[in-house]
């Protein structure tokens, strides 16, 4: 159990909808890289390692859980074709709005404070992200109240 | 590029639905009814969102003072005050107890300093705030503060 009375399994079963998300989202920003000029990559580059260290910090938790961690996908599809630098920003907020959504579920979920810890500073980092990408990607605005919750 | 075959299952789902999607997922995330933590919602619960009012309701005024200092500054962030009330309103929603108050509201930024970034630093430090509150909160309370803490560091990062 965890420290609040939510049974683990709940809290597991979050913390492995985020790790398929963060999944999903290294995979995604390396199209989102493939799409921009090399001398513009830089911001993909980054989205992409701060995925990775996600994603393998939720493994490492999921695995001293004795939770089985959730494997990447065989193969991912793109939500729309990715052509151009806007396009890949375009697609880079779908990826953080998408990490976004499952951290904020995860929230909801969370019993234990550090999870919830790692939840918020996560939620947040991929807001700030978001706010580069959108303006990236010519969207207005940049910000959103609620990232995570529906109809936001 | 070409797209690979999607697998069955979540991924796929995530990428291809986008906003509808995540409305699906967290569905129960402000019904107040998901998950065991959810349930837990207490009076201790609502004293935290509660508690977390007059930081937002610092937010809104420090946008308020911001502006008529540097009413051109308005013009470079148009949808920030807005989305602040809206914070605002949705953390009122969920702590019914709370009154205004204008206790916490902060004076507004000192003649001469740099407004935007004095803004900034309200915001984050609202965020810090929230985020603090999330950390000891649970089930959609949680899930409330961490979304809008997240939000203001997005404003502070479109205020950089």
């Amino acid at each position: 159990m965890a420290d609040d009375g939510t049974t683990a399994s709940t809290e597991d079963a979050a913390l492995g909808d985020v790790l398929a998300a963060e999944h999903a989202a290294v995979w995604g920003y390396g199209v989102v890289g493939a799409a921009l000029p090399v001398d513009g990559r830089a911001p993909a580059a980054e989205g992409e390692q701060a995925h990775r260290d996600s994603r393998d910090r939720l493994s490492e938790l999921l695995d001293g859980r004795d939770a089985d961690p959730v494997p990447a996908a065989a193969g991912y599809r793109l939500p729309f074709p990715v052509l151009s630098a806007v396009d890949a920003a375009a697609l880079a907020v779908v990826l953080e709005e998408g990490v976004s959504a499952a951290w904020v579920a995860l929230l909801d979920s969370a019993g234990d404070a550090p999870v919830r810890q790692l939840a918020v500073d996560s939620l947040g980092a991929a807001e700030e992200r978001a706010v580069t990408w959108r303006a990236a990607a010519g969207r207005t605005p940049v910000t959103t109240a609620l990232p995570g919750l529906p109809g936001s | 590029m070409s797209d690979s075959p999607a697998s069955a299952g979540f991924p796929r789902r995530r990428l291809l639905t986008g906003t509808a999607g995540l409305a699906l997922l967290l569905a129960g995330c402000t019904s107040g009814g998901s998950g065991a933590a959810a349930e837990e919602t207490t009076a201790a619960q609502e004293d935290r969102l509660t508690a977390q009012v007059p930081v937002q309701e610092a937010v809104v005024a420090a946008y308020d003072a911001a502006l008529a200092a540097d009413p051109a500054l308005g013009g470079t962030v148009p949808d920030l005050p807005g989305q602040a009330r809206e914070q605002l309103e949705r953390l009122r929603a969920a702590a019914p107890g709370a009154t205004a108050s204008s206790s916490s509201v902060p004076p507004g930024p000192p003649a001469g300093t740099d407004v935007r970034a004095w803004l900034r630093d309200q915001v984050s430090a609202a965020a810090t705030a929230h985020a603090a509150a999330c950390v000891e909160a649970s089930g959609a309370g949680a899930a409330l503060l961490g979304s809008l803490a997240a939000g203001l560091r997005g404003h502070a990062a479109a205020l950089a």
